[in-house]
C-alpha cells in the first residue's frame, strides 16, 4: 500500500522498517519487530544498541497485552500499534495505558487502517505518529492532517494529552 | 452485501437506494436506477444475476447508490416483477401503517 | 435545565462542520461508503428500509418548548411531518435526505440540541427517569450526573470505536423508571450517612438477543470519583470486549462470561490506576454549577387541593377519566404530573406530528414552566403542571388528540417501527400494536383490567423492550410469513424479570386473540389488587400456556 507518514505535526521520511519475525535484525537499521518476537528474544535483543521498535497486534478477539512488555519499555525507542479495522478500536486504550500508567515516551505509532477523522482523537490518547495507508484516504496532503487536528476547538474530557478539558477548566475561566 | 432472496430463486431484481436522499431505486435495463419497480431488470437464473451484480456495483452503475443487493421476485401476469418477500414488498410501496407515505401515493 | 456555554455551542458547531465536509466528500465520491458509514453513524444517520433515518438526541429526555417548536419545523421542512419518539428518550425521523443533513443538524444547533453518537459503537444517550426533579422521594435528581456523563462521553478519543454500542441509564429514586438495569452501565443516585452523594453501579445488563440483568460492582462511588470509575469500566470493556462476533460484543457478555466478581477486580484495579493520578476528581464547582441547572423552577406555595380541578372534574367524566390515569402525584403541594399518551387508539405508538408538536411545546411554555420530557414508553410528560390547570392543559391536549387517557394500561404499548420501516426487522410491530389497542379500546375495560403493559418488537434486537413486558411480543420471520412469540412476566423496574416464552409462536390473524386469552385468564384467577403482573408472579406460567394452547 502506499502510505503517508506523519510525526509530530509534520509529514515526514518513515526511518522504520517492519521486520518479520524470521529475517534478520540489522543492529543499525531502526527496526519494528513482532511483540512475541521481542517476549521471546529477550535476551539477544537486551544487547541491541541500535533503535528498536515493537508492533502491537489490537487483534479480534483479545488482542495483544502490552503490559507483559512493562517492565521493558526502556528498550524501546518505537511502539507501533497497529488497527487491524478503523472500528477496531483497542488500540486507544493500548496508547493510554502505554503512555498513563506505563511511562512509555518513545514514538507511538498508529498503523494499519486509521482514517485520517480519527487522528484528533489518536492524538488525544498520546499517539504521536500515523501511518495513513492513502487508498483509504485518496488526495491527502499536510493540510488535511494539520485540519483533522485543528477542527475542534476544545474537549470535554482529559485524556492521554496535556487537555484536562472543558469539565475541568471551564470553572478556571 | 444483503442476500434477500431464497437459494436458486429464479428471478432476481437488484436494489439499492440513492446515494443523495436514500430513496429505493431499482436496476432497470439500460443499467439506471429507477424509482419504480415495475421499470426494474429481472434477472434470470444464476448467471444473470452474477453479471447483474457485477455491473451494477462497479462504476459507473455504483456511483450515487449505495446498499447494491439483489432479492427475489415472481413475475406477474404482464412479466412485471412482484416481490417475493414481505420486506420488499413493504420496500416497494412503503409503509403499511402510512398509506399517506412512500412511493404506494408518489407512483399512484 | 442545561443551557449550553460558549464551550458546548462551539463544539456542536465543530461537529456540524466536519459532518457537512464529510456529507461532501462522500456526496463527490471521494470518500467509499466503506469510509463515510462509520462517520455518518456517530452522526446518527441510518439508512433504513425506505429511507435514510436521523436519530436525533434528546438527552436524559429533557426538552424546552423552544427545542420542541424547532423539532416540528424540521419535521415539516425536512421530513414528511412528523416524527417518532424511542426506546431511549430520543426522537428519529424516517424521510430525511443526506445532502440536506448537515443544514437539519445546522437548525438543531440554533437550540441546543444536535445528534451526535446517537449511533455508532461509542457511548450513546444517557437516559435517566422521566419524572426527575418532579417525583417525591427523590434521591437526587438523576439529571445532573446524566448531563456530566453526557458532556464526559462526548467525543471521548478513546472510546468512540468500541466492540459495540454502550448504554447508560440513571435513576434517582427507588422506584427505577429508567429500566438501569437493562442497561450497559445502570446507576442509582445514592446518599450515604453522611448526606453525601454516592452512585451505586450496575454493569452488564441488556437486551437483545441475549438478554441479561445487570449485575451490581459498586455500593457506593463518591461523587468525585464516578468518571474516573466509569472511565475504569470502559477501558475494560473496549480492552476485552470481543470484536470477532457482533453478537457476542457487547459488555453484558462480557460480564456474563468473565463473571460478575472478575469484572469488579479488573474495574477496581483499572480505577485504583486512574484515580491515582488525581487527574480525574471530578471538580466540585463544576458539580455544583451543573447541579444549578436543575434546581426547581419557581413553584408558588399552594394548597393541596384545587377547587378548580375538582369543579372540573364533578363537571366532565373525560376529564376525569384522564385525571385519573394520566396525571400523577407531584412533589410540591398543589402541582401534579402530566403524561401526555402518544398512544391514541388505533394509532402508531410514539408518533407525533408536527402539529401536535407545536401544540404540546404551547402548553409546556404556558403551563409546565417551559418542560417537557419524553420517557422511554414512547410518551411525553408535562412534569410541573398546577393542578388548577390541569383541566385547561387537558382541553389542549385533547384537541390535539393528545388525551388518550391510558397511561400504564394495556393500550398504552411500547412498538419499535418494525418492518415497516426498519432494515433490521424480521415482522412488522406498528400493525399488531394497532389490532391490540383496537380489540381493548373500551375505556372501562382497560381500568378494570389495570397496569398491564406490552412491549413489542419486530426482531430479536428487541428495540421495543419485549423481553420486559408484562406481556411482550416479538415479530419473527417463519419461511417468509409473520409470526409473533409471546413471552410473560417481564418488567424492567427494580423487580427486574426477563419474560418467560409461552410456547409457539401465532400468526398475525391470532395473535390479538391470544393476548385476550392471556387477559380473560388473569381476570378469571387474580386475586383482588393484583395486577397481572402480581398475578403472573403468584402463578407462574401453567395456567396461561394452558389457555393459549388449548386448542393446539
Amino acid at each position: 500500500m502506499s502510505k503517508l507518514y506523519f510525526n509530530k505535526g509534520q509529514l515526514a521520511e518513515d526511518i522504520w522498517v517492519q521486520v518479520a519475525d524470521d529475517a534478520p535484525l540489522q543492529n543499525d537499521t531502526p527496526s519494528i519487530i513482532s511483540l512475541s518476537r521481542f517476549k521471546e528474544q529477550a535476551a539477544s535483543l537486551a544487547e541491541r544498541t541500535g533503535p528498536l521498535g515493537v508492533r502491537i497486534d489490537a487483534g479480534s478477539k483479545q488482542g495483544e497485552d502490552v503490559e507483559e512488555i512493562a517492565d521493558r519499555l526502556d528498550q524501546l525507542d518505537l511502539i507501533a500499534i497497529d488497527f487491524p479495522a478503523f472500528r477496531n478500536g483497542r488500540g486507544y486504550s493500548t496508547a493510554r495505558i502505554l503512555r498513563e500508567h506505563l511511562g512509555f515516551s518513545g514514538e507511538l505509532r498508529a498503523m494499519g487502517e486509521v482514517l485520517i477523522d480519527q487522528l484528533i482523537f489518536m492524538h488525544r490518547c498520546g499517539f504521536s505518529s500515523y501511518e495513513i495507508d492513502t487508498e483509504q484516504n485518496k488526495s491527502l496532503d499536510s493540510n488535511h492532517f494539520t485540519d483533522a487536528f485543528a477542527r475542534f476547538p476544545d474537549a470535554y474530557q482529559p485524556a492521554g494529552d496535556d487537555n484536562r478539558g472543558i469539565l475541568w477548566h471551564r470553572g478556571q475561566s | 452485501m444483503a442476500q434477500h432472496s431464497a437459494k436458486g430463486a429464479q428471478f432476481q431484481v437488484i436494489t439499492a437506494n440513492r446515494l443523495h436522499d436514500g430513496e429505493v431505486v431499482y436496476l432497470d435495463a439500460s443499467g439506471a436506477w429507477v424509482a419504480d419497480l415495475k421499470d426494474a431488470l429481472i434477472a434470470e437464473g444464476a448467471e444473470a444475476l452474477e453479471q447483474l451484480i457485477a455491473q451494477a456495483t462497479a462504476e459507473p452503475c455504483a456511483t450515487g447508490v449505495l446498499d447494491i443487493y439483489p432479492f427475489e421476485v415472481i413475475k406477474d401476469a404482464v412479466g412485471q416483477p412482484i416481490p417475493a418477500s414481505v420486506r420488499e414488498t413493504i420496500r416497494a410501496a412503503g409503509p403499511t401503517v402510512r398509506a399517506d407515505l412512500g412511493k404506494q401515493t408518489e407512483l399512484r | 435545565m442545561y443551557r449550553y456555554d460558549e464551550f458546548d455551542h462551539q463544539m456542536v458547531r465543530a461537529r456540524v462542520d466536519q459532518f457537512r465536509d464529510q456529507v461532501e466528500r462522500r456526496l463527490s465520491g471521494e470518500l467509499s461508503e466503506d469510509a463515510f458509514k462509520p462517520l455518518r453513524l456517530m452522526n446518527g444517520v441510518y439508512l433504513q428500509l425506505h429511507a435514510y433515518m436521523l436519530r436525533v438526541a434528546i438527552p436524559y429526555g429533557t426538552l424546552s418548548s423552544r427545542q420542541m417548536r424547532k423539532l416540528a419545523s424540521i419535521a415539516r421542512d425536512y421530513d414528511r411531518g412528523y416524527g417518532h419518539f424511542t426506546t431511549r428518550q430520543n426522537i428519529q425521523y424516517n424521510w430525511p435526505a443526506l445532502e440536506r443533513m448537515p443544514d437539519l443538524l445546522e437548525e438543531l444547533a440554533d437550540v441546543e440540541m444536535h445528534a451526535i453518537q446517537t449511533s455508532g459503537n461509542c457511548i450513546r444517550n444517557v437516559t435517566a427517569d422521566h419524572y426527575a426533579g418532579a417525583i417525591a422521594d427523590e434521591i437526587e435528581d438523576p439529571r445532573i450526573i446524566s448531563e456530566i456523563i453526557r458532556q464526559w462521553s462526548t467525543f471521548h478519543p478513546e472510546f468512540s470505536f468500541l466492540p459495540r454500542k454502550f448504554k447508560i441509564a440513571v435513576t434517582g429514586h427507588a422506584n427505577d423508571r429508567a429500566a438501569i438495569r437493562f442497561h450497559d452501565i445502570g446507576i442509582v443516585v445514592r446518599k450515604n450517612a453522611a448526606g453525601e452523594v454516592g452512585y451505586e453501579v450496575h454493569v452488564g445488563g441488556g437486551l437483545g438477543r441475549t438478554p441479561f440483568i445487570a449485575k451490581k460492582i459498586a455500593e457506593f462511588v463518591p461523587a468525585q470519583k464516578l468518571l474516573a470509575y466509569l472511565e475504569a469500566i470502559m477501558r475494560v470493556y473496549n480492552r476485552l470486549g470481543r470484536r470477532d462476533n457482533a453478537y457476542k460484543a457487547r459488555i453484558k457478555i462480557l460480564v456474563h462470561e468473565i463473571g460478575a466478581e472478575e469484572m469488579q477486580a479488573r474495574v477496581e484495579t483499572e480505577f485504583a490506576r486512574i484515580d491515582g493520578k488525581g487527574n480525574y476528581d471530578l471538580p466540585v464547582g463544576e458539580l455544583e454549577r451543573i447541579r444549578a441547572y436543575f434546581r426547581d423552577p419557581d413553584f408558588l406555595e399552594l394548597p393541596s387541593d384545587s377547587e378548580t380541578l375538582s369543579q372540573a372534574l364533578a363537571q366532565d367524566p373525560d376529564f376525569a377519566a384522564w385525571f385519573k390515569n394520566n396525571v400523577v402525584a407531584h412533589k410540591k403541594s398543589g402541582y401534579g404530573i402530566v403524561n401526555i399518551s402518544l398512544k391514541p387508539i388505533g394509532g402508531i405508538p410514539g408518533d407525533a406530528s408536527d402539529r401536535q408538536m407545536d401544540t404540546i411545546a404551547d402548553i409546556a411554555q404556558a403551563y409546565s414552566f417551559d418542560e417537557i420530557r419524553v420517557t422511554h414508553e414512547q410518551n411525553l410528560v408535562l412534569p410541573h403542571v398546577k393542578l388548577d390547570d390541569l383541566a385547561t392543559v387537558y382541553a389542549g391536549l385533547k384537541e390535539a388528540d393528545l388525551a388518550t387517557a391510558n397511561i400504564g394500561k394495556i393500550s398504552d404499548q411500547i412498538a419499535c417501527p418494525g418492518l415497516d420501516y426498519c432494515n433490521l426487522a424480521n415482522a412488522r410491530s406498528i400493525p399488531i400494536a394497532q389490532d391490540i389497542s383496537n380489540r381493548f379500546a373500551e375505556l372501562q375495560r382497560q381500568n378494570d383490567i389495570g397496569e398491564l403493559r406490552i412491549k413489542i418488537s419486530g426482531c430479536i434486537n428487541a428495540c421495543g423492550h419485549h423481553h420486559v413486558g408484562h406481556i411482550g411480543i416479538l415479530g419473527v420471520d417463519k419461511k417468509g410469513t409473520e409470526f409473533y412469540q409471546i413471552t410473560l412476566g417481564g418488567a424492567p423496574d427494580e423487580n427486574a424479570a426477563i419474560g418467560d416464552i409461552t410456547g409457539p409462536a401465532f400468526t398475525a390473524d391470532k395473535i390479538v386473540d391470544a393476548v385476550e386469552n392471556i387477559v380473560d385468564t388473569y381476570l378469571e384467577l387474580r386475586h383482588s389488587d393484583e395486577r397481572f403482573i402480581d398475578t403472573y408472579r403468584r402463578l407462574g406460567m401453567p395456567p396461561f400456556k394452558e389457555r393459549l394452547y388449548q386448542d393446539v
